[in-house]
């Protein structure tokens, strides 16, 4: 595959952009088949992933700890709100708004944002970067409480979601939603087929790329992957359509914003309830999708519903900044960031600036959590403090060290954690008939507990662990075979 | 200038708890260097042990005492569980996994006392003394916060600096290798620094939570405060987290005053940035290693 | 009183001793000399219980040391006093001194203190000084004040010349073998500046790669021109 890569110059390119594309496919295709609830849990695990894409950068291969993505999201998650809501053409070019141009301005907004918060963390080591990023967790949502008028102060802002043919008027990948409807097509069988293989490269690839010393077995990684896969697709099996209401009001979060007084939650139901009349408003072909919160759940025979529309187009932005952060990755930058993670002083010599590498780590992971916080910003139908808790800071680092941070694999497997281990809890309390009390915070308890083992144990996360464990069965298999 | 005076009267018990929890932050990071943002997650916790034990034996005073005593427990098991075996591994490890222990205890008291914010009333009237026909916005309560942290601090300071085991704890921070060529085990100096950490960190979380309420994130904004505070003065200087915990909470009380509290954070934020700008080595450390 | 036998230590995947017996006599200074990288620091951070050994033991008053805490080790009687000065800084001195021996009586201290500052009256002037203001012969002599005051039987010295004027490595080193021969004290002196410490030695050792290539008489090995050329350099 290297040797390849060295002979044509653009074929790195061309195997990131399949990737993304292969499972861009998977994902939407999954998506259409699977219901409502579950497509709002991809679209929140997308969200993550996207989001903690850019902490695999920062934190796994520039070696920062930084606790301020989740005021990052805020910054892009504010922007697009604002942008979205106030603009009607797009300034100096002055053709129409649309969705897809808050969500560039609200990048672009991240990049600000982060540039400047990367400079100042690129004179500062360990503790010290942690505690400003803390502080910047804790200080930049109550941004919002310094200009109500602006910002909406405490209580936020509630924004008009440009759902098909109401924004996005090139019909990108809102069209998937409403075209292709619950069937699926016989003709994109075959994407399903080839899975496994294409996920194995990917691993494969992926390991080369951060020099880890074992050369992935494609078949081992990719059970792992379609076990996540399983994984995802199992909740089908346990969720109840009268878990809707309380998954809406975010119970990952609520151990951390237990402060958030009721009338936070019901804004974010008020949201809700406007996003859905924005939708029968919208131009749909089917009459049926009409989407009120009892009707959700005919969702797939109507051929339309919010949580759908939300899942691709958060899986749009996640596989377009997954394209990015691979091509990054995999490319000269990717090397640059380790060296000076490793040792800055040998990479200053070699001519790498330390400060450089660190400010530019900084830049993209907060243009890819913006980007993120977008995304939250259109599954929430709101933007508030409420929403950009330090609790949604110290989720993305839980994700990012459970699932492994070293990998982009790592990313999406703390993604999914992050949505699956609240509705599994909630299983099981279902069956034992805890105190929703404990019900609540019991994920985070054990998150807290996973992390310091995770930390003493496996530091590697669930990949790292793995992978360790794959090269430890092979160096096994190596020794008996050869005397 | 009557308004200057009230707010800064009002900002002193809070600045000297800020101080104190400072004092926690800075003894754990002497005794290992490690930045333990799980300081205040502790001290959340032994403070509703406390309005636990309040509430059981009617005694604010108990509560006070089984909170330090819990504190000092809690910070001897977080040292050995979490911070010895982690510590060898790396930095970046250890910072997340007091971040991990903060996650849980927040967690374990929302699971153990319910998430709702719980009020923790002062065991003394907290109304402002009355005096030249007007009422002060310092009450005895404050009074009384001020007494204990100043009683605290000075026998901190007695420990630290005329006695054996104070002396002991110093030399482990500086420099633990002829600390323990000296004779002087380490290991349980080290131990000995979380312990106090959890007890000082206990205090401050009792004497805050009647200034505002009790619950499981409550104290993270003073974790920001706190680490600010700590990190102005030097990170490993008592005295520094000591006056610069004062002088934060003094920050704070005129910057809420004049405008309105819910900018406290962004000051403590703007004081972070600032000081790691111009002074990064902090305002009382001899050290200069702060940068890569 | 201290006796090393056989005793191999690596350093990382270096083998920093090789099988390295010898004996420390008290009453006497024993020198161990050779070129930079020969082992013997690692010798003598190996007896103070800072590395761990591969093989071999260190005995003293012949009780077993090897694997033992540096902070057990220093209460049974031996002192080292490490590479470059090793004082607190942030301490005063008399700070310094004290945190030599915390777990002896208050009597004894009370005694190996006076003793101290008799020996190096500049600490008794500086006492209440902060370490980092002192020279770096006084900041020596803080450091083997601290060690005498954990009143050892024996005391490692790792290299007292290195950064000092030849005058005042040769006054510390007097002080140190009058020392040994008025209280019985055992002596282990290692030095890269073998002249110095030949002269105050009774015995000498030369180290060379982790392995002894010569022990005898001090006077002898000074004057043996084939061995200072071969691995002494001077």
């Amino acid at each position: 595959m290297e040797a390849l890569v060295q002979r044509f110059p653009g074929a790195r390119l061309g195997v990131n952009a399949v990737t993304a594309l292969v499972i861009w496919g998977l994902l939407t295709w999954v998506n259409q088949v699977i219901e409502p609830l579950m497509s709002y849990y991809l679209a929140t695990a997308a969200m993550y992933a996207t989001a903690m894409f850019g902490m695999t950068i920062l934190l796994g291969l520039s070696g920062q700890v930084s606790l301020g993505n989740g005021a990052l999201m805020a910054v892009g998650g504010y922007i697009f709100a604002l942008t979205s809501m106030n603009w009607q053409t797009v300034p100096i070019l002055g053709t129409p708004w649309n969705a897809v141009w808050s969500m560039v301005f609200a990048g672009f907004g991240g990049v600000v944002f982060g540039a400047a918060i990367g400079g100042i963390a690129a004179r500062l080591r360990g503790p010290y970067l942690a505690g400003l990023t803390l502080g910047i967790a804790v200080g930049v949502p109550a941004i919002a409480n310094r200009f109500p008028e602006l910002l909406g102060g405490e209580n936020g802002l509630m924004l008009q979601v440009p759902y098909p043919a109401g924004g996005y008027t090139s019909g990108d990948t809102s069209d998937e939603a409403v075209d292709d409807g619950g069937e699926v097509p016989l003709d994109e069988e075959p994407v399903y087929e080839e899975l496994p293989d294409d996920f194995g490269d990917f691993d494969e690839e992926f390991t080369d790329e951060f020099g880890d010393e074992l050369d992935s077995d494609p078949g081992d990684l990719s059970d792992e992957d379609l076990l996540t896969e399983d994984d995802l697709l199992s909740e089908d099996d346990f969720l109840s359509d009268d878990d809707f209401l309380t998954d809406e009001d975010f119970t990952t979060e609520d151990g951390f914003e237990a402060d958030i007084d009721s009338d936070a939650g019901a804004d974010l139901d008020a949201g809700l309830d406007g996003g859905s009349e924005a939708s029968e408003g919208a131009d749909i072909t089917d009459p049926a999708a009409d989407l009120d919160l009892a009707g959700v759940d005919a969702g797939v025979d109507a051929g339309f519903a919010i949580e759908q529309w939300q899942a691709s187009m958060a899986i749009a932005v996640a596989c377009v900044v997954g394209f990015i952060a691979l091509n990054l990755v995999r490319g000269r930058q990717g090397r640059v960031w380790q060296a000076v993670r490793d040792d800055p002083i040998a990479a200053a010599v070699s001519g790498i600036s330390p400060a450089g590498s660190k400010i530019s780590a900084f830049v993209v992971s907060s243009l890819f959590a913006a980007l993120a916080g977008a995304v939250f910003a259109q599954i929430l139908t709101y933007v508030g403090p409420g929403a950009f808790t330090l609790g949604l800071s110290l989720s993305l680092l839980v994700g990012i060290v459970l699932g492994g941070r070293n990998s982009f694999i790592g990313a999406i497997i703390g993604a999914v954690i992050l949505v699956w281990l609240p509705e599994f809890v909630l299983d099981v309390s279902a069956d034992r008939g805890w105190q929703d009390q404990i019900t609540n915070n019991a994920p985070n308890f054990i998150y807290g507990l996973l992390v310091v083992l995770v930390v003493l144990a496996a530091p590697g996360g669930i990949v790292g662990g793995i992978q360790s464990l794959a090269g430890r069965l092979r160096g096994q298999a190596k020794s008996s075979s050869s005397p | 200038m009557i308004d200057f005076i009230d707010y800064l009267l009002g900002g002193i018990s809070s600045g000297a708890i800020i101080a104190l929890m400072a004092l926690a932050l800075v003894l754990v990071w002497r005794s290992t260097r490690v930045v333990n943002f799980a300081q205040l997650g502790q001290a959340m916790f032994t403070t509703y042990i406390a309005l636990t034990v309040r509430e059981l034996t009617g005694s604010w005073f108990l509560g006070l005492i089984i909170a330090m005593a819990a504190g000092l427990v809690v910070g001897v098991i977080v040292h050995f569980l979490v911070i010895r075996p982690v510590k060898r591994l790396d930095t970046s490890g250890a910072i997340i996994a007091t971040f991990g222990v903060l996650i849980a205890l927040e967690a374990l008291a929302a699971m153990v006392w319910g998430g709702d914010p719980e009020a923790f009333p002062p065991p003394i009237n907290n109304s402002g003394y009355e005096a030249f026909g007007r009422i002060w916005p310092f009450s005895p309560y404050d009074l009384l916060v001020l007494a204990s942290v100043v009683f605290l601090v000075l026998a901190l300071s007695v420990v630290f600096t005329r006695t054996n085991v104070g002396l002991a704890m110093r030399a482990s921070a500086f420099n633990p290798e002829v600390a323990r060529l000296s004779g002087v085990r380490v290991n349980r100096m080290l131990a000995l620094g979380w312990a106090i950490a959890g007890l000082v960190g206990a205090v401050a979380g009792v004497l805050v939570a009647p200034l505002s309420t009790l619950s499981p994130t409550s104290f993270d904004i003073f974790l920001v405060f706190a680490f600010t505070a700590a990190v102005i003065g030097g990170l490993d200087s008592l005295v520094g987290a000591v006056a610069f915990g004062i002088g934060t909470g003094l920050v704070i009380a005129l910057v809420s005053g004049y405008s309105d509290s819910s900018n406290a954070p962004l000051v403590a934020l703007v004081l972070l940035v600032l000081n790691l700008l111009f002074k990064p080595e902090g305002v009382f450390s001899h050290h200069k290693a702060r940068a890569v | 009183m201290l006796r090393i036998d056989a005793l191999s230590v690596n350093y990382g995947a270096v083998e920093a001793l090789k099988n390295v017996s010898l004996d420390v006599p008290p009453g006497r200074v024993t020198a161990v000399i050779g070129a930079n990288g020969a082992g013997k620091s690692t010798l003598m951070r190996t007896l103070a219980g800072l590395e761990k050994p591969l093989a071999g033991r260190g005995l003293f008053n012949d009780e077993d040391i090897t694997g033992s805490k540096p902070e057990d080790i220093v209460r049974m009687g031996i002192a080292l006093v490490p590479e470059g000065r090793s004082t607190i800084p942030d301490l005063t001195v008399e700070e310094n001194l004290k945190l030599g021996g915390m777990w002896r009586t208050h009597a004894q201290r009370a005694t190996s203190l006076t003793r101290v500052y008799a020996l190096f009256p500049v600490l008794g002037e500086r006492r209440h000084l902060r370490a980092d203001t002192l020279s770096g012969g006084e900041r020596q002599q803080l450091a083997i004040g601290r060690a005498l005051m954990t009143g050892p039987q024996a005391l490692l010295l790792d290299e007292p010349s290195l950064g000092l004027a030849p005058l005042i490595v040769t006054q510390i080193l007097e002080l140190v073998e009058h020392m040994a021969r008025d209280s019985g004290l055992a002596v282990l002196l290692v030095e890269q500046n073998a002249a110095t410490a030949l002269r105050v030695a009774k015995t000498g050792i030369v180290l060379n790669l982790g392995e002894i290539v010569k022990s005898g008489p001090a006077r002898e090995i000074a004057q043996d021109e084939e061995l200072r050329h071969a691995y002494l350099g001077y």
